[in-house]
């Protein structure tokens, strides 16, 4: 099966897992009784925000790998990464305002997935930029390398400033997020969904590096023609 | 004992541009996959 | 060793001959300094926050922003006569060519925090007499975690579009960590409070320097060789 097709199978299973998730989830998974119903955007933000985590860290990794192998399949596969961190991102920085409004009362709550991930948003952007802005495909592959690698590096620094700040500057916490240790049935359900951002990932990165790949056959191909 | 918060309109929001985000970048990835 | 520093101080010193002679970089920045913090000073409401609140705020926009202007001109007068390919052919290894680079800047950046300081004493009118040690100290540690940093990216940027914005974007994420801890601690030390208060902060700055001048002295040389 072709690398886009293998893609689309994964994005559309994990898809159909992720429509069983929101079933689950809004209908079948108690409500937590301090947060209310609103608690139940916890089981779409942090798997997303997770996963934006992890896709920065493969960015890095395989920057690294790429200086020194030079193989370009490493440079596509962070390409590809980068954007679907971005779309992550994107849900992390649109679901947490959403539920920390009725939950704290305010759109933006400095607390420490929210500002860490404003802070990845902001590297993703960057990294695209910079992709975007270089022409030359090895210097830019290099260039994606370089920067991929200090994002990673970035990530613990992020999260000791949030701690830092966090424990000496005490926030008037009303509501945890994730309140108390979960029970079963809202555990099970955190799971499933972790399980669909994963195959998302999985089958966006895949369908994302098959378009890289034909991209960089066509320059090729135009560059012995041309 | 006090009321569960009746904040579902919240929560019906966060799902719904959750899904518009992962299946708009679906169908983004599905057209650009497809004029490869 | 020796080697490496012999060939970084003729970097250095080419670098700062060269500013020297036209200083125009460095008079706009400092111009620039003086600017932000008067303006910054007619922008509050003198009755409504105590200007020790936002001091420390105040002072390391205004740093940054110098230390951008600083940056930008890092490589730009490189690319003019080819100059940049003049180095990369000399017999300068890249990481003696890094570390040049950075102490110039790192120069460059201290003659305008050593005007910007003194302004920002008698426009403010905070008492810093009795810290200034502690926070030169504080200035020299996060000024050399986000120019190093900076050094390294400027070389990326130097053949894109839009080179200078896209430095700003990029360097975003990079310079967050530094300043955080940079305005805390300035914050306490003005506020009087004992250096004990501010060792989690300190321990930030220390380790980020130490990560990123190593890993920025590594990754140099992928962004210049071809």
């Amino acid at each position: 099966m072709s690398l886009v097709r293998r893609g689309r199978w994964i994005t559309l299973v994990a898809l159909v897992l992720l429509a069983g998730v929101y079933v689950r989830a809004l209908a079948f998974t108690p409500i937590e009784r301090l947060q209310g119903p609103a608690q139940k955007i916890f089981y779409l933000h942090v798997p997303a925000a997770i996963w934006t985590e992890a896709a920065m860290i493969l960015v890095g990794l395989a920057g690294i790998f790429f200086l020194f192998l030079g193989d370009p399949r490493l440079d596509r596969f962070a390409e590809a990464s980068a954007e679907v961190g971005t779309v992550f991102a994107t849900i992390v920085l649109t679901t947490g305002p959403i539920w920390g409004k009725p939950i704290w009362g305010t759109w933006w709550t400095w607390d420490a997935r929210l500002t860490s991930t404003l802070f990845l948003f902001f590297l993703y952007l960057g990294y695209l930029l910079v992709r975007g802005a270089v022409r030359d495909p090895g210097l830019r592959a290099r260039y994606a390398a370089v920067l991929g690698i200090c994002g990673m590096c970035l990530v613990p620094f992020i999260h000791l400033s949030v701690y830092l700040f966090r424990t000496l500057h005490p926030q008037p916490i009303i509501l945890k997020p994730s309140g108390p240790s979960l029970p079963d049935s809202m555990l099970v359900t955190w799971l499933f969904s972790l399980l669909a951002f994963t195959l998302l990932y999985v089958g966006f990165v895949t369908q994302r590096y098959a378009v890289s790949l034909a991209r960089d056959a066509r320059e090729t191909a135009a560059a012995e023609h041309g | 004992m006090a009321d569960v918060p009746q904040n579902a309109g919240y929560m019906v929001a966060a799902y719904i541009v959750t899904a518009v985000i992962l299946l708009g970048y679906a169908v983004s990835l599905g057209r650009r996959s497809r004029n490869l | 060793m020796a080697e490496l520093l012999r060939q970084a101080w003729a970097v250095a010193r080419k670098d700062l001959v060269l500013e020297l002679r036209t200083r125009t970089a460095l008079v706009s920045a400092v111009v620039f300094t003086a600017l932000v913090l008067t303006l910054f000073n007619f922008g509050r409401d003198p009755t409504a926050v105590p200007t020790l609140d936002l001091a420390p705020t105040v002072l390391w926009v205004t740093f940054t922003f110098a230390a951008m202007l600083t940056l930008n001109r890092a490589f730009q007068l490189e690319l003019e006569n080819q100059a940049l390919e003049g180095l990369l052919v000399s017999p300068l290894s890249r990481t003696s060519l890094y570390w040049g680079k950075l102490i110039a800047n790192l120069a460059f950046v201290a003659v305008v925090e050593a005007v910007g300081l003194p302004l920002f004493v008698l426009f403010f009118n905070v008492s810093v007499s009795r810290v200034l040690l502690p926070l030169v100290g504080v200035i020299a540690l996060a000024t050399l975690g986000f120019v190093a940093v900076g050094t390294l990216f400027s070389a990326l940027v130097i053949r894109t579009r839009f080179a200078e914005l896209l430095l700003l974007v990029i360097l975003l994420p990079f310079l967050l960590p530094p300043l955080i801890g940079a305005v805390q601690v300035t914050a306490r030390l003005l506020a009087g409070r004992p250096l004990s208060e501010s060792v989690g902060y300190l321990k930030l700055l220390a380790a980020y320097d130490i990560v990123f001048v190593s890993l920025a002295s590594f990754l140099f040389r992928f962004t210049v060789d071809e």
